[in-house]
C-alpha cells in the first residue's frame, strides 16, 4: 500500500486549503439555515396607522402560517418591520436600513403613496418591491422590479369609478345630471378626475364640480349648495372622518338624488361601518373583497377567520376585508415566486411574477408591464339591509350587494337612493 | 479662535464628514447623517432668531417648505441643478424671513409665537392650492441614482448639506460675536432698554429673521430629491418645528454650539429610536427632554457645563421660559 507523504509547504497549503473550503461549507450551511427576511416600513403610528397594523397583523398571519409549514425553502420567514410614524420623510431611511444594515431578502412596502420615497433606494439597489395600496406610482418611475397590490389594474382613476356611473346610466329613465364633490387631497382628486371622464364618456352634465379642505368638519354648507342643483347623481370622493360627515349631513338635509355614493373611503373600515350603520343603506361604494356569494376566492374565510379572532386583542378593523386580506395575498405571492425560483435572486423573481397567474386569497392575479394588476377588478357595492349598529352583519352577504363588475354581480342596483333606504327599512 | 481660524476649522470638519461618506459603505448611515445634518441647519437658522433675540418662531415648517416647494417647482420648470436651487430658495425665504418680520416682529413673545405659526397655515393653504407643484396630491421630483464624482446621489446630497451645515454653522458664530451679535442679545435681555441706548432694534431683528429664514429655506431645497415625492401634509408636518425649537433648547440658545449638540443629540436619538424601538416614542422622547431642560436645566448643555465650572444659571435666557415670564409679568 503506497503512503502518501506530504513536505512541509504542501502540506501546509492543504490544511489551509481543507480548512477554507470547510469554513465555506459551514457558512453556506449556515446561510442555508438563516431565515428569509422580508422587510418593510408601514405607518403603525400617525394618521395612517389604523390601515398600516391592519396590514401588520396581515402579515404576521402569514409568516406564522409558513413557518408552521416548514418556511420556505426549508427557511424560517422572519419579518422586519419598522414604523415609519405615517412620515415620508423616515422612508428612505428604513429602506436603506433594510437593505443595508438588515439585509433583508425581500421587500413589501408601506400603504399608499408613501411608497414612492423609498423607491430610489430600491431601483439602485435593483430589488423587488411589493407595493401596497399604492396608486399609479410606476406610471412615474417605470420600474419593473415593482408590484402593486391593491386590484387597480393599469388605469386606476377608472377602476374606481366604472361601477358607480355603469349603474347609473342604466337606469329608467336614464340621468342626465351629475354633481362631484371630494376632499382637496390626492386620492379624492384622482377619483374625481375619473367621475368626470366617466361623465363626459356618458354625456352626463356636470351641475356641481367643488373639493372642500381635507379639515371641513362642518359639510352642510357644501351639501346645500350641491343639493341646489338638484343632480340625478351625487358623486362623493372622500376620506373616512369626510365619509361620516358627509353621508350624516345627506341625512340632516334630506339629500335625495337617485344615486348617491361614490368613491367613499372609510365605508371599508368596521368601525364606521359599525358607525353609521343603518345610515349606510343605498348608498354605492368600492369595495375589494365582501363576502358575497358570487366571491369565492380559495382560503380567504379561512384567512380572514384567523384574523379577525386576533384583530379584537390587537385593536384594528375587525373585519379584514380591506387591507390585511390583500398584504396576505402579497406576500402569497412573493412566497410562491421563491419557492418556485428556489431562491431569492431578485431577478429571476420580478420575471416569475411577470410570467404567472398567482393563486391567492383575494382571487387569482396576474401583473401587467407595469406592475399593476393586468385586470381591474373594484368592486362597486351597494349597502343594504343594514339594521341597528352590529358590525357582525357585514360578514353576512346581502349587506353590501355586488353591482359591479358583471362578472361578480350579486344584485342589481336599487333606485332612487330614497327607495333603496326604504326597502332597507321593510 | 479668531473667525478665519474657525472657519477653516469648520471647513476642515466638514471636509473630514464629506471624506469619511466617501468611504462608507453602508448607505444607511450617509441617510441617518443627512438627516442629523439638516437638523443642524434647521435649528441654528432658529436659534438666530430664537436664541440670539429671543423671538420663538413656530414657523419653521413654513421656510422649510417654502424651500422645498421653490426648488421641485424650478426644477421642474427650468431643470436647474440642486447648488443653483439653494441659493435661489434662500433667497426667497430671506425675503419672506423679512416680510414676516416685518408684519410681525413688532408683537412679542407669545402674540409673536402665534403669528409664525399662522404663517405655516398660510404658506400650507397657498401650496395645496398651487396646481403646478401638485396641489394637496403630491409632485413627484426625479433623480438618477448615480451622479459623477460622488457616485451615489445619497452622497451627493449628504455633501450639499454639510456644505449648508458649515455654512450655517459659521454665519451663527460670526453673528455672535458680532456688533450685530451684541445688539441681538441686548435685545433678547431687555428690548427697551437696548432701544433707549440706541440700539436700532427693528433694523437688528429684521435681519435677524431674514438671515434665520435664508438658512431654513436652503435645508428645504435639497428635500424634495432626497424624498422624491413631496405632499403638503408632511412637508408641513409639526415634527420640523417641534425638534428645531427643542434641539437649540436642549443644547443651549445662547451659543452657536448649542443647536449643533441638540440637534446631533437629539436627531441622532430619533433615528436609533426610529429602527431599535417603536419609533412613536420618538416625540414623546423629544417633548420629555423638553420639559426636562426647560425646567432643570434652562440654559441647556451647555448651561449645564458653564454651571458645572461655577457660573451661574440664567432661567430667562431660555427663549421659552423668558416669553413664559414676561407674560406671567405683564398679566400681573
Amino acid at each position: 500500500m503506497r503512503m502518501f507523504r506530504l513536505n512541509g509547504l504542501r502540506g501546509v497549503t492543504l490544511a489551509l486549503s481543507t480548512m477554507v473550503a470547510a469554513l465555506y461549507a459551514t457558512n453556506d450551511a449556515a446561510r442555508a439555515a438563516d431565515p428569509i427576511k422580508i422587510g418593510f416600513g408601514m405607518q403603525l403610528t400617525g394618521p395612517l396607522a389604523g390601515n398600516g397594523k391592519a396590514a401588520l397583523l396581515g402579515a404576521q398571519i402569514w409568516a406564522e402560517e409558513v413557518n408552521k409549514a416548514g418556511g420556505l425553502l426549508g427557511r424560517q420567514v422572519e419579518l422586519v418591520a419598522y414604523d415609519d410614524q405615517s412620515n415620508p420623510g423616515l422612508v428612505p431611511g428604513i429602506y436603506s436600513k433594510l437593505l443595508d444594515v438588515d439585509k433583508v431578502d425581500l421587500l413589501l412596502s408601506n400603504n399608499t403613496n408613501q411608497t414612492a420615497p423609498a423607491m430610489p433606494t430600491i431601483i439602485q439597489h435593483k430589488r423587488l418591491i411589493m407595493g401596497m395600496f399604492a396608486l399609479a406610482i410606476n406610471e412615474q418611475f417605470k420600474y419593473p422590479g415593482y408590484f402593486q397590490i391593491q386590484p387597480y389594474g393599469p388605469n386606476g382613476k377608472d377602476s374606481l369609478t366604472r361601477g358607480f356611473f355603469e349603474n347609473a346610466i342604466a337606469m329608467n329613465p336614464k340621468p342626465t345630471t351629475v354633481a362631484l364633490v371630494g376632499a382637496d387631497a390626492e386620492f379624492s382628486k384622482n377619483a374625481l378626475e375619473g367621475a368626470r371622464m366617466q361623465a363626459k364618456r356618458l354625456g352626463l352634465t356636470v351641475v356641481y364640480d367643488k373639493v372642500y379642505p381635507p379639515t371641513t368638519v362642518n359639510f352642510t354648507p357644501v351639501l346645500k349648495a350641491l343639493q341646489a342643483t338638484s343632480p340625478d347623481l351625487v358623486f362623493v370622493a372622500s376620506y373616512p372622518s369626510d365619509t361620516v360627515g358627509i353621508i350624516r349631513t345627506a341625512h340632516e338635509i334630506n339629500l335625495e338624488p337617485k344615486v348617491f355614493g361614490g368613491a367613499m373611503v372609510g365605508t371599508q373600515y368596521a368601525a364606521i361601518k359599525q358607525q353609521l350603520g343603518e345610515a349606510l343603506n343605498g348608498i354605492v361604494s368600492f369595495e375589494q373583497y365582501i363576502p358575497e356569494p358570487t366571491v369565492k376566492f380559495p382560503g380567504i374565510e379561512e384567512m380572514l377567520k384567523k384574523y379577525q379572532a386576533k384583530a379584537a386583542d390587537v385593536g384594528v378593523d375587525a373585519l379584514g376585508y380591506y387591507v390585511p386580506a390583500f398584504v396576505y395575498s402579497a406576500l402569497q405571492v412573493l412566497g410562491e415566486a421563491v419557492t418556485k425560483t428556489g431562491g431569492v435572486d431578485q431577478q429571476k423573481l420580478i420575471s416569475y411574477i411577470h410570467e404567472n397567474t398567482f393563486q391567492t386569497v383575494v382571487g387569482d392575479i396576474k401583473f401587467g408591464p407595469d406592475g399593476e394588476w393586468v385586470e381591474p377588478r373594484m368592486f362597486a357595492v351597494q349597502f343594504r339591509n343594514i339594521k341597528g349598529n352590529d358590525v357582525q352583519q357585514f360578514t353576512q352577504p346581502g349587506k353590501e350587494v355586488i353591482i359591479f363588475p358583471p362578472k361578480y354581480k350579486s344584485g342589481d342596483l336599487v333606485y332612487p337612493f330614497t327607495n333603496a333606504q326604504k326597502n332597507a327599512q321593510n | 479662535m479668531s473667525n478665519g481660524r474657525f472657519i477653516a476649522l469648520a471647513c476642515l470638519v466638514g471636509a473630514a464628514l464629506v471624506g469619511a461618506s466617501m468611504f462608507v459603505t453602508n448607505e444607511y448611515y450617509v441617510f441617518a447623517a443627512y438627516f442629523v445634518l439638516q437638523y443642524v441647519v434647521l435649528a441654528t437658522a432658529w436659534n438666530i432668531l430664537g436664541g440670539y433675540v429671543g423671538y420663538v418662531n413656530f414657523g419653521t415648517t413654513a421656510f422649510l417648505a417654502i424651500g422645498l416647494y421653490s426648488a421641485a417647482a424650478l426644477n421642474k420648470w427650468l431643470d436647474l441643478p440642486i447648488p443653483v436651487l439653494i441659493p435661489i430658495a434662500g433667497l426667497l425665504c430671506g425675503a419672506v424671513g423679512l416680510a414676516m418680520g416685518y408684519l410681525t416682529i413688532r408683537l412679542r413673545g407669545v402674540y409673536f409665537t402665534i403669528a409664525t405659526l399662522a404663517l405655516s397655515v398660510v404658506v400650507q393653504t397657498f401650496i395645496t392650492n398651487w396646481e403646478y407643484v401638485g396641489g394637496s396630491r403630491g409632485l413627484y421630483v426625479m433623480r438618477p441614482s448615480e451622479i459623477p464624482v460622488f457616485g451615489s446621489y445619497v452622497a451627493y446630497l449628504f455633501f450639499l448639506m454639510t456644505v449648508l451645515a458649515v455654512a450655517a454653522v459659521v454665519t451663527a458664530r460670526v453673528i455672535e460675536r458680532s456688533t450685530f451679535g451684541f445688539g441681538l442679545a441686548a435685545i433678547r435681555d431687555d428690548e427697551t432698554a437696548a432701544a433707549a441706548s440706541g440700539v436700532p432694534v427693528l433694523r437688528l431683528k429684521l435681519i435677524a429673521a431674514a438671515v434665520s429664514g435664508t438658512f431654513m429655506g436652503m435645508a428645504g431645497a435639497p428635500l424634495p430629491f432626497y424624498l422624491t415625492y413631496v405632499e403638503p401634509t408632511s412637508s408641513f408636518s409639526l415634527a420640523y418645528t417641534v425638534n428645531s425649537v427643542a434641539m437649540p433648547l436642549v443644547g443651549g440658545t445662547t451659543s452657536w454650539l448649542g443647536p449643533v449638540i441638540g440637534a446631533v443629540l437629539l436627531g441622532t436619538m430619533q433615528q436609533a429610536m426610529t429602527v431599535l424601538i417603536s419609533s412613536s416614542v420618538n416625540l414623546l422622547v423629544v417633548g420629555v427632554l423638553l420639559v426636562i431642560f426647560v425646567i432643570a436645566a434652562p440654559n441647556g448643555i451647555l448651561g449645564l457645563i458653564r454651571s458645572m465650572g461655577g457660573k451661574k444659571a440664567d432661567p430667562e435666557a431660555n427663549p421659552l421660559a423668558a416669553m413664559l415670564v414676561a407674560e406671567k409679568r405683564s398679566s400681573q
